[in-house]
């Protein structure tokens, strides 16, 4: 299946910026399962530096950087992307995978296999998923049982997350730790990937935040509306012998054509969207559209 | 030597516990330290009492000063050293010279590793959770290729002696290492005061060592030039060891610059300077890690340079140490690195470790949680003290707690044997005590290994059976000597051969903060004499009267009162009705002028914006400087101390004569102490635009309205005296005081100095000598202004300056002319800032986030 994204950005600012520095996180993976047919940033005013490269955890950021005074700052990357998650192994095939238990999946992980260093740091704390509470142990608890299947204890993981958290787009920023998610029981989609991914770590396993998109579906018969789109994010979890699996607890589903990749981290301070250092006076006004639709 | 001879060290060993550097359990005295001994018994212990406290004033002197955060008292804290200094022998320290080259070399590769191929981690030398789960770790940094020699280019080692007689490692400093100029600063003041406790001694001088540390930096410029630049970034001020920073700046002769004053742009970082954007070749920095990008690092910080890690990446800068290099300070590390030195270099380490078990590993941990009571317990990513525990001292409840959160999170635990560190003799009152030491080592990359600074910073434990030694404490130092029986040459001698230095680069170059500080430094100088001679002026006044008994304050005085108000902006003072309980006791009120450092406008808030702006500029400035500045604030602090309601106009007027002195001999200093070139012009700029507009202000609130002749003539003279201007007078006019030869005097004289005329054509002078930016047309606004006001005052008549308005007092031409020069000098005091110190644009980020790196 082939998609067309247009995720724009745009920020008005009231007294103008003198110059910017930014990176943007916005190219799709191309990976089993997914290939980027085609894809343009467009940044206007057009920056004066331009470079791209990968990171850390192998996503593409683009850093750039306007060096002209500007009151409006638009940044829009379009892609054309091929995806047939088919293509992807399936856990529900994989007899191993599927029944593998916590407690046989921590001994593999102990092991000292040179394979595991890039994934064993993803039990560890990162910058917005520290000192996890015994709170969130807890609830993690209530799903993972050492002798029960990691993939059955994940997937009741995103279920749980499903019904008993309320979507809600006012309660929560980027900055609003998961200590307080999980007390409110409220948030969005960063927010409940992040508290999954705080719940599989407090385990012993490993776990990381996927950013991209999520194509929505109009209501039957009527015709999609443009910019009813968002980014999106969800988890995945590590399932020794098997490999990483990813789950969706703002929809309740594994992820299959519809979920578009566009990088991964520790958390979400690994892959912002946008961000970006300017000199300016005054405030600014942020606006996102995002708009998916089949090719 | 038999020690019971020796008065110094009566009762040293009374509750002796520990190893000592000088005594041998046997009472006998360690061979190598006996000539110093000697040369202290030689001076015996009332000049040692009086050599301290002369050390102790010259640190004051020199304003060495380390500060201390979150500490009400703590900035600006005096930097103590002990006049008794540590030694270690050639023989000795030859193993240690070794052993940090071992280990500088072994970070050094290690830091590549680790930011490179990880193939420590991959063979298993060191476990992955040391390096991932340490803050320090920035994945921003990961691949980053360097030109320079070595990666780590300023290696620092904080050493003890542990119970078996060896020295042992007990941290590693790897970010921004600090105490070299500290150390300097103390072999400096020890040969001042204390010359003949070198006798006969030969020790060895840091020369050689900051010699190759200038040529570090000069070869890490990316570009191979033939005149790098090299700039010193500071945190600021506030920072602990500041005064550092400073030091090293003014030592080196780099600039020293905010992260304010660069600037990234087409790929290269940028210094602001007052012409133009510089280019920035080399950052010897004293910022951390995480602080020195806010576009890829912490992103709330303004200690850094936006965009800086991608111009790092692409070689056109080079920063010492790099970014990232904040993982080695890892006590995670110090149990592998035995195994590392095997895997690099096929050998064992030269210098022990404090023994130390990482608790990410089962047998590990399962020891710690059992010999917790035992054990000193750290972060591996935090080693200020804050964060170090002393089990011993816990609550059942608090040891619990502990092992639970070592249990949860175990990879980031690390804990250490609890060692009896060694002591050495400290001159304390009156004796010598033993004290815990610790000796700060540095080394510097070289093509070919690592340059060692012979020495290197003593520090010794507050108190006498004190665990630990910190600065953070404030603690005392020790000049550190490594002596040999080979004769040494130019002891004495610090600098090193500068023909190769770039010579003083002029005032386009100047980095605008420091033009901005020079500037404000000059205002509020300026400020601060002219009001403590007007306050002065009108006490006298008071207190003439006082002497006269008069019942009723006469019209002169309270006019002159009111003009206090005025001048100093401080409403509503003596004017209005809210001024009248004020004219009823107004010495109430001129003390709170004086003092109230809460009060805008007053004496007190002058002087301590002039302390912040001096402050920021202290590399620029001489010892002298410093002198008189600090007897500006010690007289300053005692009076403020004793100010009350008992406070009387003598000793107002004592305390201002002091202070007036003191003002006087600093700006002297200035002008000798500083060149033009290096911003002398924008201290002149601030000084006369200050002086000019006091002058206007004075003139406006006595000379507009015309009184009768008793009050006119006191007024006038009044003005006369706070100008410093009634002898000129006499001698210029020989006549009676009148207003129509004041104003002719300091409002029109064309050749005197302090007359307003005067003042403004010199700042239209010096305007007119400052570097012209490009794309700002012909003249300046600043140029536009100050020659509309230097016009205008050249065009004002002065019969016409003295005309009533019909039917009042009021000389309303002379008002309106002042007011008219009074606001162009406004503007062009703000013009001067948008031209030259552009610093209005703030930093700030697309999106707001705030946390913890």
């Amino acid at each position: 299946m082939e998609f067309k994204v247009s995720h724009t950005t745009s920020y008005d600012y009231d007294s103008g910026v003198t110059f910017c520095h930014n990176i943007a996180t916005l190219k799709p993976k191309t990976m089993v399962g997914q290939t980027l047919l085609d894809y343009d940033l467009e940044i206007s005013p057009k920056p004066s530096e331009i470079t791209e490269r990968l990171d850390f955890f192998g996503n593409t950021i683009t850093r750039f950087s306007i060096q002209q005074h500007h009151k409006k700052l638009k940044v829009t990357a379009k892609s054309i992307i091929e995806r047939n998650y088919k293509l992807e192994p399936n856990i529900e095939d994989s007899e191993t995978g599927k029944t593998i238990t916590l407690n046989e999946a921590l001994s593999i992980l102990k092991t000292n296999n040179k394979e595991f260093i890039d994934i064993k740091q993803f039990i560890l704390e990162s910058i917005f998923i520290a000192q996890i509470s015994p709170e969130v142990k807890a609830y993690a608890e209530k799903s993972f049982k050492p002798n029960r299947p990691v993939f059955e204890a994940a997937f009741e993981l995103m279920q749980r997350i499903f019904t008993e958290f309320k979507f809600d787009s006012e309660f929560s920023t980027i900055a609003t730790p998961i200590q307080e998610v999980i007390k409110a029981k409220k948030g969005v989609c960063q927010d409940f990937a992040q508290i999954a991914i705080a719940c599989v770590r407090s385990m012993g396993l490993p776990a990381r935040y996927v950013s991209g998109y999520i194509e929505t579906l109009p209501p039957p018969g009527k015709e999609k509306l443009v910019g009813t789109d968002a980014s999106h994010a969800w988890f995945s979890v590590y399932i020794p012998k098997f490999g990483w699996v990813d789950f969706d607890p703002t929809n309740n589903q594994i992820p299959k054509n519809q979920h578009i990749t566009v990088s991964w981290g520790r958390d979400y301070y690994d892959v912002p969207p946008l961000k970006g250092v300017v000199y300016s006076t005054g405030k600014n006004k942020m606006n996102v559209a995002v708009d998916i639709r089949p090719a | 030597m038999p020690i019971d001879k020796n008065i110094l060290f009566e009762n040293y060993f009374s509750d002796f516990k520990n190893y000592d550097e000088v005594l041998k359990s046997n009472m006998s005295v360690n061979p190598n330290w006996e000539k110093l001994l000697n040369n202290l018994t030689q001076m015996g212990n009332e000049t040692m009492i009086s050599k301290q406290n002369e050390m102790d004033w010259l640190m004051d002197e020199n304003g060495v000063t380390y500060n201390v955060y979150n500490d009400p008292k703590g900035m600006h804290r005096s930097w103590q050293l002990n006049i008794v200094p540590f030694l270690i022998h050639e023989k000795e320290w030859e193993t240690i010279d070794r052993g940090m080259q071992q280990r500088s070399e072994l970070l050094n590769l290690t830091l590549k590793d680790i930011y490179g191929k990880r193939e420590l981690i991959k063979n298993g030398i060191i476990p992955l959770e040391v390096i991932y789960a340490h803050r320090g770790f920035l994945r921003q940094c990961d691949q980053i290729q360097y030109k320079t020699a070595k990666n780590l280019l300023i290696h620092s080692a904080d050493l003890a002696r542990g119970p078996d007689g060896r020295m042992w490692v007990v941290n590693d400093r790897t970010q921004a290492p600090s105490g070299m100029g500290y150390a300097l600063e103390n072999r400096y003041a020890t040969s001042r005061i204390l010359p003949d406790v070198f006798n006969d001694i030969h020790v060895k001088p840091p020369t050689s060592f900051f010699s190759d540390f200038n040529k570090m930096l000069l070869d890490a410029a990316p570009q191979n030039k033939e005149n790098p630049n090299i700039v010193i970034l500071t945190p600021g001020p506030l920072n602990e060891t500041y005064f550092e920073h400073a030091y090293l700046s003014s030592f080196l002769g780099y600039p020293l610059v905010a992260g304010n004053d660069l600037v990234v742009r087409d790929g290269k970082v940028w210094m602001k300077s007052l012409k133009e954007l510089k280019q920035v070749d080399v950052i010897l920095r004293r910022v951390d890690d995480v602080f020195m990008d806010p576009l890829e690092l912490r992103e709330d910080s303004y200690l850094g340079v936006a965009g800086l890690l991608d111009v790092v990446r692409e070689q056109q800068v080079t920063i010492v140490n790099p970014i990232g290099s904040g993982i080695l300070e890892n006590s995670g590390l110090i149990p592998f690195m035995n195994a590392v030195c095997k895997y690099f270099f096929k050998e064992d380490l030269i210098l022990p470790q404090i023994g130390s078990w990482w608790c990410g590993q089962k047998k590990e941990r399962d020891y710690v949680l059992e010999n917790l009571t035992n054990l000193v317990l750290k972060r591996i990513d935090k080693s200020n003290r804050e964060s170090i525990v002393f089990c011993e001292f816990l609550k059942k409840t608090e040891l619990e707690n502990l092992k639970k959160e070592i249990i949860e999170n175990p990879f980031v635990f690390v804990a250490q044997e609890k060692i009896m560190f060694s002591t050495a003799p400290d001159f304390v009152k009156d004796k010598l005590e033993p004290r815990k030491v610790m000796c700060r080592t540095f080394s510097i990359a070289k093509d070919d290994g690592y340059s060692v600074m012979p020495g290197g910073l003593v520090r010794v434990a507050a108190e006498r059976e004190d665990l630990f030694v910190s600065n953070h404490r404030g603690g005392v130092s020790k000049d550190f000597w490594v002596v040999t029986d080979k004769p040494q040459t130019n002891i004495q001698n610090y600098s090193w051969d500068n023909s190769f230095k770039i010579s003083i680069s002029g005032i386009n170059d100047l980095p605008s903060n420091t033009a901005e500080n020079l500037y404000w430094s000059g205002r509020y100088l300026g400020r601060a004499l002219v009001t403590a001679r007007y306050l002065r002026t009108v006490l006298n006044k008071m207190s003439n009267e006082q002497y006269n008994k008069q019942k009723e304050q006469s019209e002169s005085l309270v006019c002159l009162l009111k003009s206090i108000t005025h001048i100093t902006s401080t409403f509503p003072g003596f004017i209005g009705e809210k001024g009248k309980a004020a004219l009823d006791n107004p010495l109430k009120e001129i003390l709170s002028i004086l003092v109230d450092s809460d009060r805008a406008g007053s004496f007190a808030q002058t002087l301590s914006s002039f302390n912040n702006s001096y402050y920021t500029l202290r590399n620029l400035w001489s010892k002298d400087m410093w002198r008189v500045f600090d007897g500006i604030q010690k007289n300053w602090k005692m009076f403020v101390a004793e100010a009350d309601e008992k406070t009387t106009i003598q000793s107002m007027v004592k305390i201002l004569d002091k202070i007036i002195t003191r003002l006087i001999a600093f700006m002297g200093l200035i002008e000798e102490s500083i060149l033009v070139e290096q911003g002398l012009l924008l201290y002149f700029i601030g000084l006369q635009t200050e002086q000019s507009m006091m002058s206007i202000a004075k003139c406006r609130s006595l000379l507009v309205i015309s009184y009768n002749e008793q009050p006119q003539y006191e007024i006038l003279e009044a003005l006369l005296s706070s100008h410093e201007s009634l002898n000129i007078y006499r001698y210029s006019y020989r006549s009676h005081l009148s207003t129509e030869n004041v104003i002719g005097l300091i409002l029109l004289g064309q050749e005197y100095p302090k007359s307003l005329t005067y003042q403004l054509k010199r700042i239209q002078k010096d305007i007119d000598r400052l570097p012209h930016p490009e794309g700002l047309g012909e003249t300046t606004d600043c140029q536009k202004f100050i020659t509309e006001a230097h016009t205008i005052i050249q065009n004002l008549n002065l019969e016409s300056l003295l005309e009533l308005k019909e039917g009042t007092i009021i000389r309303q031409n002379l008002d309106d002319a002042l007011t008219v020069l009074s606001d162009l000098l406004h503007e062009m005091s703000l013009a001067i800032s948008d031209t030259y110190f552009n610093h209005s644009y703030q930093q700030k980020q697309l999106v707001n986030q705030n946390f913890d790196l």
